[in-house]
């Protein structure tokens, strides 16, 4: 009977700690790592990315859904650049609004930060990074045949811009999806001590727009200092696209209905019109005999 | 009913009138109708939920339907063979079997029409064929061609039927009120005046003729839709002829099981002899031969050059996973057939019964393989996908609407065998009559 007792003791225990189970779970929760980068497009644009992700089974995984409040230099709602939710690939963006233009303008270096609260999946989690104002400009020289990209890149001390040199950069045609096919042979160019990379332009006969218009552009990438720049310019250095629609207006076995070819049009229809005139043809002639059953002297069935 | 007995007309019209379902009779129409309602069930399960029911996905994108579709399109050739084709080469052994096989071409068009809008998921889409339609695709010329043909065999099922209509309407009080009325209905015109015979007889020539090409034309447009197609396996020139011999092989086959099913049935040995036992075996070897050259041709070439691209699909059906029912269909299907009817033993009711099921399944099973195999061998490997993708066996939805399909077809027929006469009373007359 003793022996009774201690099991059902040992039973009620068990179900009692259960909820202390569940709740030390809650306490291994798993890890967000949050960062957060500048990004400035020809000189106007301003804004702010962040990213949420987890490590799941050795691998970084976005994490969507995760609230994130964006700071600038200072985590107090004074200095709130926005409050972002991560879409469906960890990614929120925040706009430098003009309620912070003060406070931006009243340094040439500034910290952005991000912070997440805990939830019921992530502890809270926090990221900053720290630019320098700068400034990127691209230019374009030709000279006879050779065409050359001229970029700029120059940073602020607060009084005057300061060429950067050792800046890797690409340079190159703007592609689909984001993508820079290089305008010279290297796949990425550096800024020497004047702020100034100079590429030859290669890559001719491109197709262009139907100017022959092609978007050079050239960008920094995750550079510590400057952060993400981008600058962009149309040239018309491409090979004019004229489209060719006339496949579109030819009778194909591939076309529309409209441009179905005439051949099989004649075939087709021929076919259809011979094969169903006989049923027709047929038919009436079902009618025929009707006809001749009522009119005949033998009785109806 | 060559080298029979003389029989006279009362004797040939009773025992052809069509009869009341026996208790067998019942439980067969009982049987076809219980799996025809589970069918519709899965159906209403397909509609309700969507192609999702199926297991057809994106690579097995046809399946077990266009199977039965290719299938039921095949059997549909034997009208234009049995009728069109004995008919204008004056083959007259062959009449007691122009409506059994008339009556199987018009239910298996009608059910290759209905399981082709099974398998669209959309049924009210169809319209879209109308709306939208392309002449340049094979699939509309498909869609003409059935609904020619199904109007082409219906004509070549009713003509020949009205002199016995009138006769049935001689038998009111054994037809009961409702088959008069529907008898009446169809053809109590028909006074049997030799100006009605003349233009029944001419409008049967002009279909006869008509019905050759228009069936030649269905088999192989059905064919076109998968040679048109860039597949291993379908990428074939010969796909035409074969399909067509094909067709022929299953359509003399599964008359002969409804030629075996009927004589037993309704006692019909005076008039569906052994010697048309005979001669159709003899017909089933021929039509095999053919069937089995045209495989050679269809398989050899590929196989000696053994593509890369081929490779795959071909090792499945020879040793891999498919092996299994293609050797099946091709042996007892084709091999079989051919060595047994080659033999007079082998060409009797029972071992001809035996061989024509035989031929019909293994016909059903290779069109599976026409179409499956081929589908899970795309020139491009898959990648990336989910496992279920890499394999396809039809969900019980897809069996229940395939079964119910096959049997609503056996229905038509059951039905048609109740209502009309199963071998044409007033031809068998006239024949007898021009023999003695």
């Amino acid at each position: 009977m003793k022996n009774t007792n201690k099991i059902i003791i040992a039973i009620f225990a068990a179900l009692l700690a259960l909820p202390f189970c569940s709740w030390s779970q809650d306490s291994s929760k798993k890890e967000l790592v949050l960062n957060v980068s500048y990004y400035m497009n020809s000189n106007k644009a301003l804004y702010v990315m962040t990213s949420a992700k987890t490590k799941v089974a050795k691998k970084f995984i976005p994490v969507s859904g995760v609230n994130i409040s964006l700071f600038l230099d200072n985590d107090s709602s004074a200095y709130l650049l926005g409050k972002v939710t991560t879409d469906k690939d960890g990614l929120g963006k925040a706009i430098i609004p003009p309620a912070l233009k003060a406070a931006w303008d009243l340094s040439p270096k500034h910290t952005f930060k991000a912070v997440s609260e805990a939830s019921k999946d992530f502890d809270a989690a926090d990221a900053e990074a720290s630019i320098t104002k700068s400034k990127i400009t691209i230019d374009t020289l030709a000279d006879g045949d050779v065409k050359t990209v001229i970029v700029k890149v120059a940073s602020f001390n607060g009084t005057e811009w300061i060429p950067m040199k050792a800046v890797e950069m690409k340079v190159g045609i703007s592609r689909s999806a984001g993508a820079i096919l290089s305008a010279g042979d290297e796949a990425t160019y550096t800024t020497d001590s004047t702020g100034t990379a100079a590429v030859e332009f290669k890559k001719a006969n491109l197709p262009g727009d139907e100017k022959g218009n092609i978007v050079l552009t050239a960008r920094v990438e995750d550079n510590e200092e400057l952060g993400n720049l981008t600058a962009e310019k149309i040239v018309p250095w491409g090979a004019a696209l004229k489209s060719d629609n006339s496949f579109f207006n030819q009778r194909t076995l591939w076309s529309t209905r409209f441009r179905t070819p005439f051949w099989l049009l004649l075939m087709a229809y021929s076919i259809v019109i011979g094969v169903w005139g006989t049923i027709i043809y047929l038919a009436l002639q079902i009618i025929k005999i009707k006809k001749i059953g009522v009119n005949s002297n033998v009785p109806l069935s | 009913m060559e080298n029979s007995k003389y029989l006279t007309t009362e004797e040939i019209t009773r025992d052809l009138l069509p009869q009341k379902f026996g208790t067998r009779g019942m439980i067969w129409t009982g049987i076809l109708i219980a799996i025809c309602l589970v069918g519709l069930f899965a159906y209403y399960r397909q509609l309700r939920y969507g192609l999702v029911v199926t297991h057809m996905r994106d690579y097995a994108s046809w399946g077990i339907y266009i199977s039965n579709f290719v299938f039921f399109v095949a059997i549909s050739l034997v009208g234009s063979l049995i009728t069109a084709i004995f008919r204008l080469t004056n083959v007259h052994w062959a009449t007691p079997l122009t409506r059994i096989a008339e009556i199987i071409a018009v239910s298996a068009i009608v059910f290759a029409s209905l399981i082709i809008i099974v398998d669209m998921g959309r049924p009210e889409r169809f319209l879209n064929l109308v709306t939208h339609g392309r002449i340049q695709s094979p699939i509309m010329w498909d869609v003409i061609v059935i609904s020619t043909y199904f109007c082409i065999s219906l004509l070549l099922l009713y003509m020949p039927l009205l002199p016995d209509l009138k006769i049935m309407l001689q038998f009111k009080e054994k037809s009961g009120k409702w088959l008069n009325k529907l008898y009446r209905f169809q053809g109590s015109f028909w006074k049997g005046t030799a100006e009605q015979f003349k233009i029944s007889e001419r409008g049967i020539t002009i279909l006869c003729v008509t019905i050759i090409p228009v069936a030649f034309s269905i088999h192989t447009v059905t064919s076109w839709l998968f040679a048109t197609t860039y597949r291993p396996g379908w990428d074939s020139t010969n796909f035409g002829a074969y399909f067509i011999s094909g067709a022929f092989l299953v359509g003399a086959g599964g008359v002969v099981v409804a030629m075996y099913v009927f004589r037993k049935y309704y006692q019909l040995e005076k008039y569906i002899t052994e010697l048309h036992f005979d001669k159709m075996g003899k017909l089933v070897v021929m039509l095999s031969l053919l069937y089995l050259y045209f495989n050679i041709n269809e398989f050899m070439t590929p196989v000696f050059k053994m593509k890369k691209s081929e490779a795959s699909h071909l090792t499945d059906l020879f040793t891999g996973e498919y092996a299994l029912m293609f050797w099946s269909a091709i042996i007892g299907g084709l091999i079989i057939p051919i060595i047994v009817l080659l033999f007079k033993k082998g060409r009797k009711p029972m071992p001809m019964f035996i061989i024509g099921v035989m031929v019909v399944v293994g016909a059903w099973f290779k069109r599976y393989l026409i179409v499956t195999p081929t589908l899970l061998n795309p020139f491009l490997p898959m990648q990336e996908v989910p496992a279920s993708y890499h394999y396809y066996f039809p969900s019980w939805e897809e069996w229940a609407i395939a079964m119910g399909s096959l049997a609503g077809c056996l229905l038509v027929i059951t039905f048609f065998a109740r209502i009309y006469p199963i071998i044409p009373i007033q031809e068998t007359i006239t024949e007898q009559n021009e023999k003695h």
